[in-house]
């Protein structure tokens, strides 16, 4: 197809001269492939860039494995490798002849009042990832949950859900949970894995025993539940026990640094939306940093109107998600970050005398050796640093400075928090941009009391310790486990037998968070009620029960006899007056049940509070040479907790696209140094540690930095999560006070191993043509469809005709930060299977809906462009053409229609499509669900078998489901009522559904009057109903859409470093 | 839609005509599938059809008593009818309505009071089955004023249920392609 597509986008703008002709023509046959029509400005990897001849022959091919190579002997491996992931099979029952297979019905026996057979009850809800909370709708159907909607009414989160809370759902069907409550025999003398089923009263007898002797301490992690919070007050006050908390990537360096600076300990809340310029050193509050989902709807929000978009300038040690998403991005080290604010406090300060610390000499001192730090970062523009000063104080009093994250986890953090807060307070953004009058209450973890409580376990002063929500020993791993050995009595709580609950004592399994009554307070003041939506599966009981039972306490909170009193309690005795509700309780509760949440945001705007600086005074520029490590916390599993969910295992990185695996990310130039290529595996050296990982060439990745995704390398995760990747946190420093995850110098060489990454981008790539279109701010005021191309289209297709609806779809390049929130809710909702790394490596991965990520520019500054492609639902779809069974057709109000039961598999369809987006099953992969996840499935959609095509439906079922609902209640659809998964989980609002045949419609308006608007490949003319809206870069400096196309010499000018 | 459709229909004929090797597999499938689908079904008017399907039930419970006897409304038991796709069968407790009173000597209401008492249920044997691929809802075609008779047949004659129609796409089909029904033509009208 690509060699009959011929170039006419950029030939007419060229002069026809034969001399040039003949060169061209030259140039064009020394080329591996011809490349006419292709937009070589955007790239998906170095591959791509570098015209790989390997690469080229794979993007033509559709099939990176034909079914003919499928030695199903020589496979045999793999193929147990792959139901090892997965499962064991379900039997399949033997349909008989002909003979139907008879079916029971079983009623009910008394009816429940809510529930109407086969339509779906929402409950709200609401979920605490360890940072971020979220207001939830639960989605049931008959009594189980199937899906996590996010809760619009939800005053912090406002309806959005990141890919790890659409993914938790899975966990509650998880066949590795904690069945019910184990005794473990270590202390008896036998091997360490025997663990015996207890009941639950002999299990109380002896931790009450235990912790009636005195020296108790309860571990957790962060805790949002004030109900719970006060259950482990009234439980110290009872026992005296101690209480630590603490997770590996707690804010801690941000409380201590707001206590340095103002004096008060707390971690702010942040503002992204009121910011005009932004500027993150090593803060991913697009990814990973505190809340994140919060945080992308604030950035878009201040981003959607372009005329007045913010500027997002970002220092990057990693490449991160918010470097990606940077209208500049600075590549840095870690040990470069002090040097960073410092040099903005020197411009700001010093160089435009702004502000009270104007007058401090001392300060201007300590400054001073900034002076240069333009040229100590190495940036190739010296006045970078300046120019990003004068945008800071061009926005001043509306500006944001955000550092922090496990890459600024060294031995620098607390100064660089003062620092950014000296610089906040200086520009006047304390107090509108950073908000400490309602902070992240529940962001208490502390790397401190985890060396106190570990000092106190070794010396034996810890006889009982408590451990609840936090698995220290997989991320401490030996140096938490020996203090452990040293404690009489361990009880843990939590999901499953994992690294520490395998050394605990006793284990005494929770509920999930859908069976169990609780709460939430995600900033102060804003309050969400947890309902259950289904029966216990299993024989768990949750904490707060376990707390009071074990620690007979006398409050009231104690004495309650189920998780629902005990919230009710808490509500009632401790909330209901704070929150000023007037009236009974009973109302109030009944309100609070329907909405999930009270509390709102507060919007005024508070004093600008005077940081103290004295802690800056003696700071020195690092010059710190050679590698430095950074760990961080990815997208797709957090710090690890839900390692066990194949959805996100599967899910791409959204930068590396590389799933099941964690590797070294490294940059171009030290590769080549090493002479590695990507796979690579090298030895890595840090004290006496060596351990040998696969390396990741990262396009924008500073020379020195070797970054590595911590969550990995479980080995008590579970069937899906053990053995996927190695575990960096034993890379991370524990010093006296504080776990250090950058900064530390460490040693790498080659060490000859090979290893295969499975990286899906590079699969379903649309062989570079002109697809993601960009234009800087200026070009969008001269021009508002800078970089669209428009072509001159003639049809010999008839037109369809849509009387009724015609669903389509928009999607905002400039919003979308492929956070992947949408790839994992798509999953959720329409039953789509994970196959596992063997089959991603062949081009098998499922997905419906894929996040394409595209570089640009020289590979050692790469920029990022990332695109949601799913299937287009074109008018003059190709693939409906060519289905010999008519299994894809067009529907009348413009679907692209795919029937699972006519699909007899010849795939001429996604051979035709130019978008690919249609999926194969190659497997029954419905035979690799256990029996419980098997409860997870929605019933609204097909579960397809072997041998059969799909793709994304625009989620017939939830139109069909809606125009259901109004033609029940007599009236016309409304325009948003109908939300697809994607749409309704994205945190950045980039996706608009709805129906264009209603000239009032969202969609239409934006198809209509929006000149940033554009479809895929128009000059195809298979009319997509899914258009796009082009990315803004707000850098000045930049040009994107030259006058004349030139993108092929200056793709060329890029060079390696 | 009709047009559509029928054109779709000669395009599949005119694909397998066109070779004569695919004449030959045709046929041969044709005979060989009929052998194996006749020998194996009692009853099926069609192949993998169950019209006149008449299972047991563990209570020989008699609609042509409930429905025709004492005209009791269909949607007095299969009360979510008009409101979801499914139409329900009721629960113990909509039996016991009547039955705490009514003919409490009989041993199978005995049965019901029993489940219903214990709070387990009554394991129906099902009559009506669509393949898995295929949604149907009950409340759109209610709501628009098709009778349960159209469907189930007249349910109210029967003492032991049975499928009345074939169930058959084309036989839901017949009816969507009538104009005057204005019913949708579309795939993922009942394939999702």
């Amino acid at each position: 197809m690509s060699e009959n597509h011929q170039d006419h986008d950029h030939n007419h703008d060229h002069d026809h001269s034969p001399e040039i002709e003949a060169q061209k023509r030259e140039i064009l046959s020394k080329r591996p492939k011809p490349t006419a029509g292709r937009d070589e400005r955007y790239w998906n990897s170095l591959e791509q860039w570098g015209k790989d001849p390997e690469f080229q022959k794979l993007a033509e091919q559709e099939f990176l494995t034909s079914p003919l190579q499928e030695e199903d002997k020589a496979d045999g491996w793999a193929r147990r490798e792959f139901l090892k992931l997965m499962g064991a099979s379900l039997a399949l029952g033997s349909a008989g002849c002909l003979r139907r297979p008879v079916q029971k019905i079983v009623p009910y026996a008394k009816q429940p009042e809510e529930i109407t057979l086969g339509q779906a009850l929402n409950y709200s809800s609401t979920w605490f990832d360890g940072s971020e909370t979220f207001g939830l709708l639960v989605k049931t159907r008959e009594g189980r949950p199937i899906k996590y909607e996010g809760h619009p009414q939800h005053a912090f989160s406002r309806g959005a859900l990141s890919a790890r809370a659409q993914a938790h759902l899975l966990s509650c069907y998880d066949p590795d949970r904690l069945q019910a409550p184990q005794h473990n025999l270590q202390k008896e003398g036998r091997a360490n894995a025997e663990t015996v089923s207890v009941t639950w009263g002999q299990l109380d007898e002896k931790v009450r025993a235990a912790v009636a002797n005195g020296g108790v301490t309860l571990l957790t992690g962060q805790v949002a539940s004030p109900t719970l919070r006060q259950m482990i007050k009234d439980f110290q006050t009872e026992t005296r026990a101690q209480h630590i908390v603490w997770e590996p990537t707690n804010p801690e360096s941000i409380a201590l640094g707001q206590e340095a600076s103002y004096g008060t300990k707390l971690v702010p809340s942040y503002r992204f939306d009121r910011a005009q310029v932004i500027v993150s050193v090593d803060a991913d509050f697009l990814g990973t940093w505190l809340t994140p989902t919060a945080f992308n709807k604030q950035f878009a929000e201040g981003r959607r109107n372009v005329e007045g978009m913010s500027e997002l300038v970002v220092f990057d040690s990693h490449y991160s998600l918010t470097g990606a998403n940077a209208d500049k991005r600075f590549k840095i080290k870690p040990s470069q970050q002090l040097t960073v604010v410092m040099g903005l406090l020197y411009e700001v300060v010093v160089k435009a005398g702004h502000s009270s610390f104007a007058a401090n000499t001392e300060f201007k001192e300590a400054l001073s050796a900034f002076e240069n730090a333009g040229a100590l970062l190495g940036f190739s523009d010296p006045k970078a640093l300046e120019k990003v000063a004068q945008s800071l104080l061009k926005a001043k009093g509306q500006s944001l400075v955000v550092a922090g994250g496990t890459a600024t986890q060294n031995q620098d953090a607390l100064l660089l928090q003062v620092a950014v807060n000296a610089l906040n307070s200086a520009l006047g953004n304390d107090g509108y941009t950073v908000v400490y009058g309602q902070s992240q209450v529940a962001l208490t973890g502390s790397h401190q009391a985890l060396h106190q409580l570990v000092d106190d376990m070794m010396a034996g002063k810890v006889k009982t310790l408590l451990i609840h929500s936090v698995n220290p020993v997989y991320y401490l791993g030996d140096w938490f486990a020996t203090a452990l050995t040293k404690v009489e009595t361990v009880i843990y709580t939590g999901s499953h037998m994992d690294e520490t609950a395998i050394k605990a004592d006793f284990v005494a399994p929770d509920h999930h968070s859908v069976e169990t009554w609780g709460d939430s307070e995600a900033l102060t003041g804003i309050y969400a009620i947890q309902q259950p939506t289904i029966q216990p599966m299993y024989d768990t009981r949750s904490i707060l029960l376990g707390l009071s039972q074990w620690g007979k306490i006398s409050s009231a909170l104690g004495k309650a006899e189920s998780d629902y009193e005990m919230v009710r309690i808490y509500w009632k005795d401790r909330l209901l007056s704070s929150l000023g509700f007037k009236g009974s309780f009973e109302d109030f509760w009944l309100d609070l049940l329907q909405k999930g949440s009270v509390g709102a945001l507060k919007n005024e705007r508070e004093s600008v509070r005077t940081a103290r600086v004295e802690k800056l005074y003696g700071a020195k520029p690092n010059k710190q040479e050679g590698f430095e490590l950074l760990l961080y916390p990815t997208v797709q599993l957090g710090q690890g907790e839900l390692s066990n969910i194949g959805w996100l295992q599967e899910l791409p990185d959204p930068i590396t696209k590389i799933v099941w695996d964690n590797y070294a990310s490294i940059s171009i130039a030290t590769a080549e140094k090493l002479g590695l290529a990507e796979g690579d595996k090298v030895e890595v050296g840090m004290n006496d540690l060596r351990i040998k990982v696969p390396v990741h060439i990262q396009p924008g990745l500073h020379d020195d930095v070797v970054a590595m995704a911590l969550g990995y390398g479980r080995t008590r995760a579970g069937r899906i999560g053990n053995g996927v990747g190695f575990n960096a946190y034993n890379l991370m420093t524990h010093t006296q006070g504080g776990c250090y995850f950058s900064g530390q110098s460490l040693s790498m060489k080659s060490a000859k191993e090979k290893y295969t990454l499975a990286n899906v981008q590079g699969h379903h790539t649309m062989e570079g043509r002109a697809i993601v279109i960009e234009a800087t701010l200026q070009e969008y005021l001269k021009d508002k469809s800078a970089g669209i191309h428009k072509h001159k289209i003639f049809s010999i297709w008839p037109h369809h005709r849509y009387d009724g609806h015609k669903w389509a779809m928009s999607v905002d390049l400039n919003v979308c930060t492929g956070c992947s929130a949408c790839v994992v809710a798509c999953q959720s909702e329409n039953n789509i299977p994970i196959v596992g790394k063997k089959y991603v490596l062949q081009g098998r991965e499922m997905h419906w809906i894929r996040i394409d990520r595209y570089y640009t520019g020289n590979p050692s500054e790469a920029e990022t462009v990332f695109q949601p492609v799913m299937c287009q639902h074109c008018d003059n779809a190709p693939c409906e053409t060519v289905c010999p069974v008519l299994a894809t057709v067009h529907s009348n109000e413009g679907l692209n229609e795919m029937v699972y039961n006519r699909c007899v598999g010849t795939r001429y369809c996604v051979n035709n499509c130019p978008y690919k987006v249609r999926r194969y099953n190659w497997f029954n992969y419905r035979k690799t669900l256990e029996k419980s996840e098997a409860l997870a499935l929605n019933p609204e959609v097909t579960v397809r078998t072997r041998g059969v095509m799909e793709k994304c439906t625009f989620c017939v079922q939830r139109i069909k489901t809606a125009k259901d609902t109004a033609k029940q209640e007599g009236r016309a659809l409304k325009d948003g009522e109908v939300k697809t998964a994607c749409q309704q989980t994205c945190p950045t609002e980039a996706i608009v559904f709805g129906d264009v045949n209603d000239p009032k419609s969202r969609v239409a308006q934006l198809f209509k009057e929006d000149p940033r608007s554009y479809s895929l490949l128009e000059e195809f003319h298979a009319a997509p109903a899914v258009r796009y809206m082009t990315k803004i870069r707000n850098n000045s400096e930049r040009v994107i859409n030259a006058p004349h196309h030139q993108h092929h010499e200056e793709a060329k000018k890029g060079d390696h470093a | 839609m009709q047009k559509r459709a029928m054109q779709g229909n000669s395009l599949l004929k005119g694909r397998l005509r066109a070779s004569a090797w695919g004449r030959f597999v045709f046929f041969f499938g044709v005979i060989v599938l009929s052998f194996v689908f006749g020998a194996c079904s009692k009853f099926q008017p069609g192949i993998g059809y169950n019209k006149n399907y008449q299972p047991d039930q563990p209570i020989p419970f008699d609609h042509s008593v409930h429905a025709g006897q004492y005209q009791i409304k269909c949607q007095y038991c299969h009360n979510q009818v008009e409101r979801s796709k499914h139409s329900n069968i009721p629960a113990l407790s909509t039996c016991m309505n009547c039955h705490i009173q009514v003919k409490t000597d009989s041993p199978f209401i005995a049965k019901i009071r029993e489940a219903y008492e214990k709070n387990t249920s009554i394991e129906w044997v099902r009559v009506h089955m669509l393949p898995d691929h295929v949604q149907f809802n009950h409340s759109a075609h209610v709501q628009k004023g098709v009778s349960c008779n159209t469907c189930h047949g007249a349910v109210d004659t029967m003492k032991t249920v049975y499928q009345f129609t074939d169930l058959s796409m084309g036989w839901c089909i017949n009816c969507h392609r009538q104009p005057e029904n204005k019913a949708p033509l579309n795939c993922t009208t009942c394939h999702q």
